[in-house]
């Protein structure tokens, strides 16, 4: 840790893990109801479990992602952070509107609309939060000594998030009009600006794990985020295909989505590709792992598994079927969790002075809950196919089908423990490093590594 | 090979004018949307509609033009498919209709808030999805036989008409939850028939088929017209369950 104002990311970074937590949790009473065990029906019905489980996800990723901009961005810009009274209320009110959010949703109020169930109300607050954030790092790299293209890239992904929260919240009465915007903010953020956030931090971590040139690794960081950019904006349109919008999307959506997994093979290639030049070796290999997990899961998930289903003709059959559940976690898990569960493993030794990155511990936790996650998908994409051939092209009853498929979730359920114990482990290490300190120095790739005590 | 600035005008400029495009194009979708959502018949009850909807988060577990989470029926060509007479007594107790099945809350939506969502979902069901739902393309190869002249489905009870087909079909149309009735009077008496009808939870614990109730003459009226069948063969062959494994046609 070079300066001490970094030491807000350890915060945000034990939130998120709080979060994943409860989200698990949420994923279990969901994976039960499915095999019939839906005692909790009366007090959390699967909507509420579901609208938890997935705002979970999307708040403990976005804690993560601030996390991860306070710990890099002084170090680019090399200053303090502006503000670091300013990240902690941040953190806090974020964590405030959340739980607010969550009671909500057990008490039936909420927006009703796929991902975007906040209340209208705290979606202002929301963006008051994500505004100071901005603002907070905004103005550290203004007045930073240095702008790096890595702090620019993840600084324009996380304003363009944030911009791109706004056409969710848009009242409107025709039910296409408001899907085609809801798809603004879901579609817009995981396939693009969110992987100029992944592709920011994974491009920083490479930097300091693999010691390879800056200028190279940042090079092809514009490369692959213009590779981004250039499918995924009208890859919308494999989202536009069966809502009542013009036929044309299933020709544009359907040829520039099968584009988008170019970026994520391109992140994979490049990310190993760095790793195996970059010639000397930095003590924390576990967080390299993580990094190349993340880019080689990520097109796993997102890339392999998108394709899967986004041409229209496979679509019509798949769309909202739990085709698409599977790969939801897996894109999820590859892209997004990975990427923060790397920086945190890269910055806890830093921030906290003990080097616990070569324990058998740190390896278990992440062979452990990335086989889970396989697992997962694989029990998802059995009962997914399943559903479509039956239901879809045979054309049998939803609830006979869904009988039919029960025994898959049984193994979704085993596999999800398995992925449990594999966070488990996550965090047990993560306690384990116990809290940021004054004493920890900057491990400088360049010189020895003299961390703290 | 590329150096970094012009790595730097390939993101700026790809971005600048793939979001050009993309605005450009939806700008053209919200021109055509109305017409090929039937915007004119957006009324106030389907707007009503639409907000209970949202208000209870049906999407949490029902999709809705394929979109929502996968723990219950996909519900764009609902009305199509249950009718609505079908739908309102499922709304006011869904595990009755259902019975040991998964579980939807039980509401307690009044008359008129019925009639929005039902209004909601009729004007979804016109919308031009271009083909999705697409029909199951090898239903019509697992049809069981249908043995009843179409004519037959004329003299339907009101309330067989329905209710009943939700589940169960004859000639051919109707639901596939529960077995086809055409020759339901080889395997039933008309008691048996009567005291099913009446409460299948007591002769059959467990039975998908909810209790419906009714007073004892549309029961009778029911099973009536069900015995009424065996008078009726069929006019056409039997729907064939299988394609043949050599079309005859190849030997002509
Ligand atoms: C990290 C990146 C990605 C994440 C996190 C992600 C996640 C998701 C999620 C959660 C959904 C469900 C959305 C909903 O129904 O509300 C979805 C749908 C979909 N995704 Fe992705 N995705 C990613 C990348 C991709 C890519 C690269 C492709 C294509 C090559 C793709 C193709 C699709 C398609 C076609 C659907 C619609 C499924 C349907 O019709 O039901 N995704 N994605
Ligand atoms: C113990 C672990 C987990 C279990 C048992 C679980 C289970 C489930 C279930 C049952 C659903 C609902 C599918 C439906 O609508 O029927 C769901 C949705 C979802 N979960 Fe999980 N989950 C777990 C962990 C995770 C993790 C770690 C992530 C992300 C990294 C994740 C991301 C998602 C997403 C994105 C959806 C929405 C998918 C869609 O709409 O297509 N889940 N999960
Ligand atoms: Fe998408």
């Amino acid at each position: 840790m070079k300066y001490q104002s970094q030491r807000v990311a350890y915060w945000f970074f034990a939130s998120a893990l709080l979060l994943l937590s409860l989200q698990i949790v949420y994923g279990f009473i969901m994976g039960f109801a499915r095999v019939g065990m839906d005692g909790l029906h009366e007090w959390i019905p699967f909507n509420t479990a579901r609208a938890t489980h997935t705002n979970l996800l999307v708040v403990w990723l976005l804690c993560g992602f601030m996390g991860s901009a306070y710990f890099i961005i002084p170090e680019e810009a090399d200053r303090e952070l502006w503000s670091v009274k300013l990240a902690y209320a941040q953190l806090i009110s974020l964590l405030v509107v959340g739980v607010i959010a969550i009671i909500c949703y057990h008490l039936n109020i909420w927006e009703g609309r796929k991902f975007l169930e906040i209340p209208r109300p705290l979606d202002y607050l929301v963006v008051v939060n994500v505004l100071a954030f901005l603002l907070n790092i905004g103005m550290t790299l203004w007045l930073g000594k240095r702008n790096t293209t890595t702090s620019l890239v993840l600084y324009m992904g996380l304003l363009f998030a944030a911009l791109l929260y706004l056409p969710g919240m848009v009242t409107v009465k025709n039910q296409t009009v408001d899907s085609f915007y809801r798809w603004w903010v879901v579609h817009l953020w995981v396939e693009g600006v969110w992987e100029l956030i992944m592709g920011g931090i994974l491009c920083y971590l490479l930097i300091k794990l693999t010691g390879v040139d800056r200028e190279v690794v940042e090079k092809w960081l514009y490369i692959i985020v213009g590779l981004t950019f250039l499918s995924g904006i009208l890859g919308t349109g494999h989202h536009y295909y069966y809502i009542g919008a013009p036929r044309y999307w299933l020709i544009v959506g359907g040829v520039f989505s099968a584009l988008e997994p170019l970026a994520f093979l391109g992140m994979a290639i490049y990310a190993l590709a760095m790793a195996k030049k970059g010639g000397r070796k930095h003590p924390n290999r576990i967080a390299l792992t993580w990094s190349l997990g993340c880019a080689v899961m990520s097109f796993v998930g997102a890339g392999f598994l998108g394709m899967a289903h986004t041409l229209p003709q496979i679509n019509m059959y798949t769309h909202g079927t739990l085709v698409t559940a599977m790969h939801g976690h897996l894109a999820f898990w590859g892209a997004y969790a990975m990427i923060v569960l790397a920086m945190m493993a890269y910055a806890l030794p830093l921030l906290t002075g003990r080097k616990l990155w070569d324990t058998g511990v740190a390896s278990f936790a992440f062979w452990t809950s990335n086989i889970g996650m396989v697992g997962m998908t694989g029990a998802l994409a059995v009962a997914g196919v399943t559903q479509v051939a039956l239901e879809r092209r045979l054309g049998l009853d939803f609830l006979i089908v869904q009988k039919e498929i029960e025994m898959h979730f049984v193994g979704m359920l085993l596999a999800a423990a398995l992925f449990t114990v594999g966070i488990g482990a996550f965090i047990w290490l993560f306690i384990r490093h116990g809290l940021p300190s004054a004493e920890a120095r900057a491990e400088d790739f360049e010189g020895a590594v003299a961390v703290g005590k | 090979m590329l150096s970094k600035s012009q790595a730097r005008v390939f993101f700026l400029g790809g971005t600048g004018l793939f979001s050009a495009i993309f605005l450009a194009l939806s700008v053209d979708s919200m021109r055509q949307i109305p017409k090929l959502t039937r915007q004119d018949q957006l009324t106030d009850q389907v707007v009503r509609g639409k907000r209970i909807w949202e208000d209870n988060n049906c999407m949490g577990c029902h999709t809705l033009f394929g979109e929502g989470a996968y723990y219950a029926p996909e519900l764009t060509q609902v009305v199509a498919r249950r009718g609505a007479p079908w739908i309102k007594l499922f709304l006011d107790d869904p595990k009755k209709m259902f019975p040991g099945q998964r579980k939807m809350v039980r509401y307690g939506f009044s008359d008129q808030q019925k009639d929005d969502i039902i209004a909601f979902l009729t004007w979804c069901g016109g919308v031009n999805l271009q083909g999705f739902p697409a029909k199951p393309p090898l239903r019509d190869l697992m049809r069981p036989t249908a043995t009843t002249a179409s004519a037959d489905l004329a003299g339907q009870p009101e309330i067989f008409r329905t209710i009943c087909v939700a589940c169960h079909s004859v000639g051919g149309v109707g639901g596939v939850v529960g077995p086809a009735l055409d020759e339901v009077y080889k395997r039933k008496t008309r008691e048996e028939m009567i005291a099913w009808i009446a409460d299948p939870q007591g002769l059959k614990p467990g039975t998908a088929m909810p209790k419906i109730e009714m007073p004892v003459e549309r029961r009778i009226e029911i099973v009536d017209y069900l015995l009424g069948l065996a008078r009726t063969p069929a006019t056409a062959a039997p729907v064939q369950p299988v394609r043949p494994a050599v079309d005859p046609k190849d030997f002509e």
